[in-house]
């Protein structure tokens, strides 16, 4: 029903609906969020009765008792989207409040208190990383203002002092390096660790489900050679010197690579070769192009 | 095919499979030096009969003037494209392992066929070029073939499937020069080691294996034997160190004297064949002697491949009469299963198996 129709027949109190003549408060109409008019009134229904049955897995003994609740509730929003036996279904809702009220009440505590928390974890999140912004922020006119102090030194030794120009300008640049290296490593340092650990303190860690290893009737040479952890290896300099990582993106490691290098190395050492000419030689027919080898 | 040598492993107590006799490298690409003469000039001759037999079929009495090749000759061609491949990876910076593995497949294939069928300078390409896909290196076509001149895209996709059938499938390759590098980095185990020898033999190594691609010994021997041999021939010391340090086993022991000579000794015997048979036959084959060949090829080309030619044509018409006979055959057989009234045929026993299979083609 449009807005301004709602307006003109239910401004001076409740009146009869213009179709089914049921008498209706101004109060009680909602704008609609769905499209589907049986979807809206579904979840009108839901969110009713959502509020008084809101029980959980924790309140029951056993699965069993829990998913029957789980069906009364189920039957009850049935019925009453439905529209059958409404009276009845009716009645049995006011019987479960009279009976479970107290426990209503519990769990109604129990999801304001969970909704607070999480709003306040928010909170806590947000004055983190805005903290975090502010101190590099900080970081960052530090550094410039000791950048633009040092230029300003060296142009005044320049002018005052008489020693050698290049010692003065390489003895200023080495102190700003000094500087600058002191200064990364202090605050990366603190808030790095200080992330990892309210990280490790939120997730706990998942033990390693114990496993058989894989087993099949191949002999890989395993004996034959041990892997170590580093090698003077030109050929894969490139890969281990790459600070980014981007040469490892996908999972390469270095230690496969040698591993397969070294199981090369020893594979078949002792084979002998074959000799002399066996009692079948491989077919050599040109009639057709192409030769399937025989297994 | 060749059967494979019982596995003389130090450790054959174990029932387990070592994996290098689980590749088709050690099951279906391993021969002995006389297997391998013997295949190739039976190859060479069958081959030079039947084209003799086409050639006399175009036009009778022309196969007389016509020189074939034999198969020293054919093997001469392939080690000059062998050395192409080289020159085409070096042009397209391609890694080493895509060229190994070009050369192998090139090799292999003329296990199977005969140059006089196919020329070299094609095979060499598709080789190449399947060579990219199979180690994970791959370009595109287009690219590929406008940076070689005189080839269309078609020349390289043309052989393709014939190339792939020959070698079996068999695309995955056990390279000696990644045995080599796997040596490099054992011997930093073994102890009193000096680095700057070790590096100087590896290079020289490196190029004894790179030489060792124009040979046949990865056709005979395994690749870790063969690097074994070319870091033998750059530094005897360290090589037989290292081989001394992997049989470290009971055996070696006084108690057992000259009876079974320590697995160390057997290894470094075999290594001695390898050596020279990559000394010997390691270098680029004389270019005036391939010109030679490459001359006489051009006239005993097997006229049934040339598109074009007669002999072919005459072919492809006798590929496509069998072809359409087979469906009036099978036409023959639905229609005669609907009137019997049971689409699949009733009585199975009663019809003469004709082998319908396209294997023959």
């Amino acid at each position: 029903m449009c807005e301004s129709c709602i307006d003109r027949l239910f401004t001076l109190g409740p009146a009869p609906c213009p179709i089914c003549n049921k008498i209706l408060r101004k109060l009680a109409f909602t704008p609609q969020t769905f499209e589907d008019l049986d979807v809206e009134k579904e979840v009108a229904v839901r969110r009713r009765i959502a509020k008084e049955f809101n029980k959980r897995r924790e309140d029951f003994p056993d699965l069993r008792s829990y998913n029957d609740y789980l069906e009364e509730v189920e039957d009850i929003a049935f019925n009453l989207i439905n529209d059958i036996d409404v009276a009845e279904t009716e009645a049995r809702i006011a019987q479960y409040k009279i009976e479970n009220a107290a426990i209503i009440e519990q769990n109604l505590q129990r999801e304001e208190q969970y909704a607070q928390y999480l709003k306040e974890q928010e909170e806590a999140d947000r004055l983190e990383r805005e903290q975090r912004a502010a101190e590099l922020k900080k970081l960052e006119e530090e550094e410039r203002e000791e950048k633009e102090k040092g230029r300003q030194e060296l142009i005044d030794k320049l002018e005052t002092s008489d020693k050698d120009v290049k010692k003065l300008i390489a003895r200023s640049r080495a102190e700003a390096m000094k500087r600058a290296a002191a200064r990364i490593i202090t605050p990366a340092l603190r808030s790095t660790s200080h992330l990892l650990r309210s990280r490790a303190a939120q997730s706990t860690a998942v033990p390693d489900v114990p496993h058989v290893p894989l087993q099949d009737d191949w002999y890989a040479y395993e004996d034959k050679f041990t892997l170590r952890d580093d090698y003077d290896d030109p050929v894969s300099d490139a890969v281990r010197k790459d600070r980014e990582g981007i040469m490892r993106a996908g999972g390469y490691r270095v230690e496969e690579a040698w591993e397969r290098a070294l199981r090369f190395a020893v594979a078949g050492l002792d084979v002998r070769p074959l000799q002399g000419l066996r009692s079948e030689p491989p077919p050599a027919s040109t009639s057709q192009d192409v030769v399937m080898t025989a297994a | 095919m060749a059967a494979e040598a019982t596995p003389s492993t130090a450790s054959s107590s174990n029932s387990k499979i070592p994996i290098y006799e689980g590749s088709t490298q050690y099951r279906h690409w391993r021969f002995s030096p006389e297997q391998l003469a013997h295949t190739r000039a039976t190859l060479n001759e069958a081959a030079v009969k039947l084209i003799r037999d086409a050639f006399e079929a175009d036009s009778a009495g022309s196969s007389s003037s016509v020189s074939f090749l034999n198969a020293d000759e054919e093997l001469l061609l392939v080690k000059l494209y062998a050395g192409k491949v080289s020159q085409l990876c070096g042009h397209f910076r391609f890694p080493e392992e895509v060229e190994a593995t070009a050369v192998t497949y090139l090799k292999r294939f003329y296990l199977k066929n005969t140059v006089m069928d196919w020329h070299p300078k094609n095979v060499m390409l598709t080789a190449l070029f399947l060579a990219t896909k199979t180690t994970n290196h791959p370009i595109a076509l287009e690219h590929y073939a406008s940076h070689i001149p005189r080839t269309a895209p078609s020349d390289v996709l043309d052989l393709e499937f014939l190339v792939a059938q020959s070698l079996g499938f068999d695309f995955a390759v056990w390279h000696a020069h990644r045995a080599l590098w796997g040596i490099w980095l054992d011997i930093q185990t073994l102890p009193d080691i000096d680095m700057n020898e070790l590096r100087k033999a590896y290079d020289v190594a490196l190029t004894h294996v790179r030489a060792s691609r124009l040979t046949d010994v990865e056709l005979i021997y395994t690749p870790s034997q063969i690097a074994l041999a070319c870091l033998s021939l750059a530094s005897p010391g360290l090589a037989s160190a290292w081989a001394r340090s992997k049989s470290g086993s009971p055996e070696s022991s006084p108690s057992s004297p000259s009876s079974t000579p320590s697995p160390e000794i057997l290894v470094l015997e075999l290594l001695e064949p390898i050596k020279s048979m990559i000394l010997i036959q390691g270098s680029p084959p004389d270019v005036e002697a391939v010109r030679e060949v490459d001359r006489r090829l051009k006239l005993c080309k097997n006229p049934e491949k040339i598109v074009g030619s007669n002999a072919y044509n005459k072919k492809r018409e006798a590929q496509e009469r069998k072809a359409a006979e087979k469906r009036a055959r099978k036409a023959a057989q639905v229609r005669q299963a609907m009137a019997d009234g049971d689409p699949f045929g009733s009585e199975l026993a009663e019809q003469d198996m004709v082998d319908d299979d396209d294997d023959d083609d």
